[in-house]
């Protein structure tokens, strides 16, 4: 177990958590728009 | 704090002692097959979770009780069940609760559900009820006969300016008429927006929703009369569109309903004559009181944005039909005869005769500040439906 | 759970010193993950203030028949107005002011993941709570008719009909939905990868588990709420007929839609809540937590099934039986993993060394008042007797156990156990039991007496009501009067605190309390761990 996060293991999971918030938005903005164009 | 409640509690007291004798703390009695099921259901459920409310705090209870720390109890360390045993014990509520859920409560609401969505099997009659801002109108498709059905408790009471009378907000100038022992299979829809047909007595309330009809039905087992209310937010007078029923032998019924077609196919003879303009004004004042005051307020003077006024509108005192005599589109006649899509004014059309609507719409003209001078004969009504 | 730390943060706040601008700059532009829950809590402390003048002004009108104080156009934008401040201007943000407090804390983090958009997620909340309430300003100068009067449901074709209120209201629920979006991707990054080294997932402290289901939650119904709304705009302005069945359309759609969003809603509002219950229970039964694996399953699978039960808020409109049967059985089987949760909360206690402080007192009143509303809930479960207490006043009552004795009470239990970590001071315990045993008590009084005017027959969202209702409608004004008043001796406590009054909060604020949180100084300095702690 490491003691503690380096500056770049920091700084990876910074980037990651950027990738992850984007598509997670994209996920969002994704369901709003299908959801006009589903037809009963 | 304190000091705050005690006059509040000392004017809560001051209410009428006569309501006191209502007091209610379970449904009303039932009169229908389905009101005595829903009714027989709703105890058994609130026995079922009284008991686990009782015997799941007596529990905690006890803990909080011999468990504190004032009383010197040591901390135990599990966090979890070990052991055979305690699972055995800690899935035994999950057994009892799934056999509560799905069987005790499962199975008697099944048997409800089934015979409450049967509105087809031996029906003995069809009315169609239709919700409309704020009134219903009740439909009797086999007989022909249709009216509308207005709370009549008059606005002083609303007011406060007299005594309310027993029934307040309870009653209306034409309560539904049913036959007593007949199962009715009842359609429902709006014109407007939804509205909620609900008498508690009957343990039915089912949506009227404008475009669909949704079903239901009632099989009234004692003579009455039964009140209930519209249950679904319908804008500002949904307050105050009561439904009554007044449920009759089946004899007394057939002679009501025939009293009834009598009475309405002489209305609608009436419009083949010529009316005077003081007829027209007098029964006018009277529609304009029942079905347009509510909105448009008894002077006339509206509640804008919503509700416009009619003293000096332009519309009302716009030109009344063409020079040929059509209808001119977005007129006083127009409005009237067909509403304003997506407003809570409505097609009139379809809910008064055309003795009314010649009426209202000459009043309109001639009164509430405006004096057009002209009027409109049943007759015409009738041509341009 | 057994988490512990070898490091503990030494570092006071000596960080911050000169290089952050002061005033109201300050607020506008942190990053700091506790400024912003600071504003996150103040602000859902105001709101609640303004929605509960609201009904207040409400249960005045009701407290007998007739109409007295307001015409029934008003009464009608009251209602819808006081349940949107207070599901999405006060519930809401107070949870998520916890969540950015307490989450950088609980996992080891220096802040949340996305400090910018943090600020974002605020900033938007002011400005959608002006446009949910300026029509009521817009009417005093003749502009419009007022705030939106359908309810917060907006069904339509009410809402369709209704004035520049309904619209105020749509672009006010989507800002809401925005910042909620937002800050509920900033809690699911922070959770995925900020946690200190060594703390894995089943050693997530509960409270993050249950915000971290709320989040999915948010993001997976949001987006269908804003676009129901944004139907409606559509429908109201640009001449489609999504809920118009003149032009092929279906009122029912809306309600389908707008009730996907609003049961997981339920669980958005209580998740945190039930998270936190575990954290408070355990600290003054000075025992572990009972049941973490099972407590986290049971968030999950009750996250799971809010997005399939939704039907059951319309079993009056009418369906099919078998769309009957499946909502009616589905939405029971809800109660299963609920249970699990009472019945982890109570093994919690069981043979603990209890104390009652007002966290404690607030979680038991919790317990008890949130179990009258499941027991209520799974009686309205039921298809049959549904058709008697749908839209009466026994729904009222219910969903009331459920979101003041479930949700608001639970995020007093929330405040009273983490102010002295918040401000590092300890609240007045004597003015805390008074507010626990008036809100509780008037509470009762309050909706108790509308669970029997429900079975009576009275509907809900009527400005006036017949005369058999009066009694029961006059005891739940007097009731709502103290409730309301009560709440004062709470602000009173927390501005107390705020203000460094109060005797100093000491790290481990409480005797029994475990978790990270309690490892740094009360106050926590400004950035929280800029050494991460190891858990064990």
């Amino acid at each position: 177990m490491v003691d503690q996060f380096t500056d770049d293991e920091l700084a990876r999971r910074r980037a990651a958590g950027r990738r992850l918030a984007w598509a997670l938005g994209a996920a969002v903005l994704a369901l709003y728009v299908i959801g006009f164009f589903i037809q009963r | 704090m304190k000091r705050l409640a005690a006059p509040a509690l000392a004017l809560g007291a001051l209410q009428p002692a006569a309501a006191f004798a209502d007091y209610q703390w379970n449904f009303p009695k039932p009169v229908t097959p389905i009101a005595r099921d829903t009714l027989n259901i709703h105890n058994e459920f609130m026995l079922v979770i009284t008991v686990l409310f009782v015997v799941v705090f007596a529990i905690m209870i006890y803990s909080m009780v011999k468990h504190r720390k004032s009383v010197g109890h040591e901390p135990a360390k599990f966090s979890g069940p070990t052991g055979k045993l305690q699972w055995f014990w800690v899935l035994v509520p999950f057994g009892m609760l799934l056999f509560i859920d799905f069987v005790l409560m499962g199975i008697p609401a099944f048997h409800a559900v089934i015979e409450m969505e049967d509105t087809k099997t031996r029906a003995d009659m069809v009315i169609k009820v239709t919700g409309l801002q704020w009134k219903w109108q009740y439909e009797y498709p086999d007989d022909g006969i249709k009216f509308m059905s207005n709370m009549t408790t008059p606005p002083e009471q609303i007011a406060n300016q007299g005594a309310k009378g027993e029934h307040y907000l309870l009653e209306v100038d034409n309560p539904l008429v049913l036959p007593v022992g007949k199962k009715v299979r009842v359609l429902l829809t709006a014109t407007d927006v939804i509205h909620t047909w609900w008498v508690p007595q009957f343990g039915v309330k089912r949506d009227a929703i404008p475009g669909f009809i949704r079903e239901t039905w009632v099989k009234i087992e004692e003579p009455g009369t039964y009140r209930g209310q519209c249950a679904e937010l319908c804008g500002k007078g949904h307050g105050f569109m009561p439904v009554v029923v007044k449920a009759l032998p089946e004899a007394e019924y057939a002679a009501w309903r025939d009293a009834k077609k009598t009475e309405l196919a002489q209305a609608a003879a009436g419009a083949e004559r010529a009316w005077s303009k003081d007829e027209l004004m007098a029964q006018g004042k009277e529609v304009y009181a029942k079905q347009c005051a509510v909105c448009h307020q008894p002077e006339g003077q509206g509640l804008p944005p919503a509700f416009p006024a009619l003293a000096g509108s332009k519309i009302v005192t716009g030109p009344l039909l063409s020079k040929d005599g059509k209808l001119l589109p977005d007129s006083h006649v127009d409005r009237v005869l067909n509403g304003k899509p997506g407003t809570a004014m409505q097609a009139f059309k379809g809910t008064l005769n055309d003795v009314e609507l010649a009426a209202v719409i000459t009043y309109e003209r001639n009164a509430l500040g405006n004096a057009k001078g002209d009027m409109i004969q049943p007759a015409q009504i009738k041509l341009l439906r | 759970m057994n988490t512990a730390t070898t490091t503990v943060n030494g570092h006071a706040g000596h960080h911050d010193g000169g290089h952050h601008p002061t005033g109201i700059l300050r607020w506008l532009t942190t990053t700091n993950h506790k400024d912003i829950g600071t504003m996150y809590l103040s602000f859902a402390l105001i709101m609640f203030f303004v929605g509960g003048i609201m009904i207040l002004a409400v249960r005045a009108e009701l407290f007998s028949p007739g109409l007295q104080l307001m015409q029934p156009e008003f009464f009608n934008q009251l209602i819808g107005v006081h349940a949107l401040v207070m599901i999405f201007a006060a519930l809401m943000p107070a949870a998520t002011g916890f969540a950015n407090w307490q989450i950088p804390l609980m996992i080891g983090a220096p802040d949340m993941a996305l400090p910018r958009l943090n600020n974002w997620g605020f900033w938007l909340l002011p400005p959608a709570a002006i446009l949910l309430t300026m029509p009521f300003v817009l009417a005093l100068f003749g502009i419009g008719d007022g705030a939106i009067a359908t309810g917060w449901t907006f069904y339509a074709p009410l809402s369709v009909q209704g004035g520049i209120g309904v619209d105020f209201a749509i672009f006010a629920v989507h800002i809401l939905g925005i910042s909620s979006i937002l800050g509920s991707i900033n809690i699911i990054v922070t959770i995925f990868n900020m946690r200190a080294p060594g703390m894995t997932m089943m050693k997530l402290p509960l409270f993050c588990w249950g915000w971290l289901i709320t989040a999915f939650l948010l993001i997976a119904t949001i987006p269908v709420l804003a676009g129901a709304v944004t139907m409606l705009l559509t429908d109201r302005h640009f001449g489609t007929h999504f809920f118009n069945a003149a032009g092929g359309g279906d009122p029912i759609l809306f309600q389908h839609l707008f009730w996907f969003f609003g049961h997981p809603e339920v669980y958005i509002l209580l998740l945190p809540v039930w998270g936190l219950m575990p954290h408070v229970l355990a600290t003054f039964s000075r025992k572990p937590t009972y049941g973490y694996r099972g407590q986290v399953y049971g968030f999950i699978a009750i996250g799971i099934l809010s997005v399939i039960v939704w039907a059951h808020h319309f079993f009056t409109a009418g369906m099919p039986v078998p769309a009957l049967l499946y909502f009616m059985y589905s939405t029971m089987a809800i109660s299963l993993p609920l249970a699990v949760l009472f019945f982890c909360w109570i093994a919690t206690m069981w043979r603990g060394s209890m104390s009652f402080e007002t966290p404690m007192l607030f979680a038991v009143g919790f317990i008890v008042l949130f179990g009258i509303a499941g027991l209520t809930g799974l009686v309205l479960a039921d298809v049959a007797a549904d058709a008697q207490y749908h839209h009466s006043y026994f729904v009222v009552a219910h969903f009331h156990y459920a979101l003041f004795a479930g949700g608001i009470m639970g995020v007093m239990t929330g405040v009273y156990y983490w102010l002295p970590k918040w401000t590092g001071r300890m609240y007045s315990e004597t003015l805390g039991k008074w507010h626990f045993w008036l809100t509780v008590l008037s509470f009762n009084l309050t909706f108790m007496p509308q669970f029997f005017l429900g079975l009576a027959g009275m509907p809900r969202r009527i400005p006036d009501y017949a005369l058999q209702f009066a009694e029961f409608n006059a005891i739940s004004t007097v009731g709502s009067f103290i409730l309301g008043l009560s709440q004062l001796l709470f602000a009173w406590n927390i501005i107390q605190c705020a203000r460094g009054r109060g005797a100093p909060a000491e790290s481990r604020a409480w005797e029994g309390a475990e978790g990270l949180e309690w490892e740094l100084s009360s106050p926590p300095p400004h950035h929280s761990w800029e050494v991460q702690p190891q858990v064990k």
